[in-house]
């Protein structure tokens, strides 16, 4: 059963993966022959950029890591409280809907220069954009959650005289989480981004400056090192979650949690 | 004592443009321990019956009394057991979880455990599987199960086997006879099939849609305990075929042209 499983996982990875070190094998041979733009360096380039400028990009990554986790965090927090008003109260759904749409259509990159001249381009603006850009996803897998309980089950809970706390701890925060986490899957790469423009309005540390230092000094492998930092950090947003909807909601059929 | 008792129960819903009356004053007896079975066509108003014995929809007039009580009081005493037509398992706990999820509401221990429950619906084996690894019919023991282990007075079922092929239903009848007699309680059962019925009942209750009321009561004087040899005698036969006229009060050869029941003029 469970070598069933290793083998299955093996065979769902080692696909993708030959696919990647091939084109990189590719990139490295195009480059050497003189083939591809000075813009794109050979990917052995990047990765010797990694070694040396390591401690650099650490101290970088760390503040834009710290950004994206408190703005996700708020916008979490703040979603929360807009589906339980747009859930238990059914003329409030439709208003908080058309928030989320409106938050959602909203060009960061045209906004942010106008919150950076309200709240400085420090820290503080940072979360909020990450905060922002990711609020949309997490606000709908909220509200579809909130909703997701069934009829009957609601009715099976009525006939066993279940108090209202009862209903939400045994019911429908249950029900939510698959949602939830479908919201949350999505959104954590978005509140990446949305540090990543922050950053790029106006940072002292942050992978976003590190980036556009990297770019006017004119430094390829170094812009493309931090290209391939913020993937990793949309990547591991993403995984984090997805871990812990594996550990957490391995009843959940994975048809359930669609948005 | 266990038993219900419905004296002009009447339920009409407030549709936007118009009042449905879905059952017009019912008068029904059920006496304690006794087996009922309710049938009727679809849209007769039997889910709805159900559904006020059980507290989840109130009459609009008439009085309903289960175990002495009015309806609200034995919900909130544990006294109803409720069967759905889906099984209704919570999908993230395990079979012995959602057969303890009574007991976690209703906050007391059992006189019997869960684990004995699953034991008597056949699913010894099964305590730790999750719902969506049981088949429909298996789904439907644990929601029996669920519905018993606070012992209640009345077991409420709405078409529980509806869903399941001919074959498994009749061996799932079989055994529902032989957990109702185990656990004394008083049960309803709710079915589209004539001859299920007179093979579960004490009582066949008839009802005629349009509004809901009820066409009249057959008697199953059949010995028990059922045996599925019982549905080839005679007796059995002439039992389904008055359950039959009962249903089919206003029928006529189907080659003739037929009488539209008049419908009343709604709206403009
Ligand atoms: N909550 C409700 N609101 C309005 N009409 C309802 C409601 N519940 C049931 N009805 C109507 O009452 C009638 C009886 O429904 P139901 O009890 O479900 O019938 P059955 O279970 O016999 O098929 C139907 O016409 C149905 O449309
Ligand atoms: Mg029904």
């Amino acid at each position: 059963m469970d070598r069933d499983r290793l083998t299955a996982l093996a065979s769902a990875v080692w696909p993708p993966a030959a696919t990647f070190a091939a084109l990189l094998a590719m990139l490295e041979i195009a480059s050497g022959a003189g083939w591809l733009p000075i813009t794109v360096p050979p990917p052995s380039a990047v990765i010797a950029e990694f070694g040396t400028s390591g401690a650099d990009l650490l101290y970088h990554v760390w503040p834009s890591i710290l950004a994206t986790v408190a703005g996700f965090a708020i916008s979490a927090l703040v979603a929360a409280g807009f589906a339980a008003v747009g859930a238990s109260w059914r003329r409030a759904g439709g208003p908080v809907f058309t928030l989320g749409v409106l938050v959602d259509s909203t060009p960061l990159i045209a906004v942010a220069p106008i919150l950076v001249a309200f709240i400085g381009g420090g820290m503080t603006l940072h979360v909020v954009v990450a905060a922002v850009a990711c609020f949309f996803s997490i606000l709908m897998g909220m509200m579809k959650g909130f909703r997701a309980v069934d009829r009957n089950s609601d009715e099976l809970f009525h006939v066993l005289a279940a108090s209202r706390w009862q209903r939400l701890v045994k019911l429908a925060l249950p029900s939510a989480l698959p949602f939830v986490f479908a919201g949350f899957k999505i959104a954590a790469p978005l509140a990446v981004l949305g540090t990543l423009i922050a950053e790029w309005m106006g940072a002292e540390r942050g992978v976003g400056i590190m980036m556009i230092y990297a770019m006017f000094s004119f430094d390829p492998p170094q812009v493309w090192m931090t290209i391939v930092a913020v993937c990793l950090m949309a990547i591991g947003g993403y995984s984090l979650f997805a871990v812990a909807e594996r550990a957490f909601l391995g009843w959940a059929d994975r048809d359930e949690g669609r948005l | 004592m266990g038993g219900i008792e419905l004296r002009g129960a009447t339920k009409r819903f407030a549709l936007p443009d118009r009042e449905l009356t879905a059952l017009d004053s019912i008068d029904m007896t059920i006496p304690e321990g006794a087996f009922a079975a309710l049938i009727g066509p679809s849209g007769c108003g039997k889910s709805t019956l159900l559904r006020m014995i059980a507290d989840v929809l109130q009459p609009t007039e008439g009085q309903i009394a289960v175990a002495g009580q009015p309806p609200k009081a034995a919900r909130l005493s544990h006294r109803i057991g409720f069967v759905f037509q889906a099984a209704t398992l919570l999908p993230w706990r395990t079979v012995r979880e959602n057969v303890r999820l009574p007991l976690e509401i209703a906050g007391v221990t059992p006189r019997r455990s869960p684990e004995a429950l699953i034991d008597l619906v056949g699913l010894h084996g099964f305590e730790d599987a999750r719902p969506a690894q049981l088949s429909g019919g298996m789904q439907q023991r644990v929601a029996i199960a669920r519905a018993l282990v606070l012992e209640p007075s009345v077991l409420l079922m709405d078409e529980p086997f509806g869903a399941l092929d001919e074959i498994t239903r009749q061996r799932m009848n079989v055994e529902l006879l032989r957990i109702w007699k185990e656990s004394g309680t008083t049960a309803v059962l709710v079915t589209h099939s004539i001859s299920e019925a007179v093979f579960m009942a004490d009582t066949v209750h008839v009802l005629s849609a349009n509004p809901g009321r009820l066409a009249g009561s057959v008697e199953i004087d059949l010995p028990r305990p059922r045996s599925l040899g019982q549905m080839k005698l005679p007796a059995f036969n002439a039992l389904e075929n008055a359950v039959r006229d009962l249903l089919f009060l206003d029928d006529r050869p189907a080659e003739q042209a037929p009488r539209r029941p008049k419908v009343a003029a709604v709206g403009s």
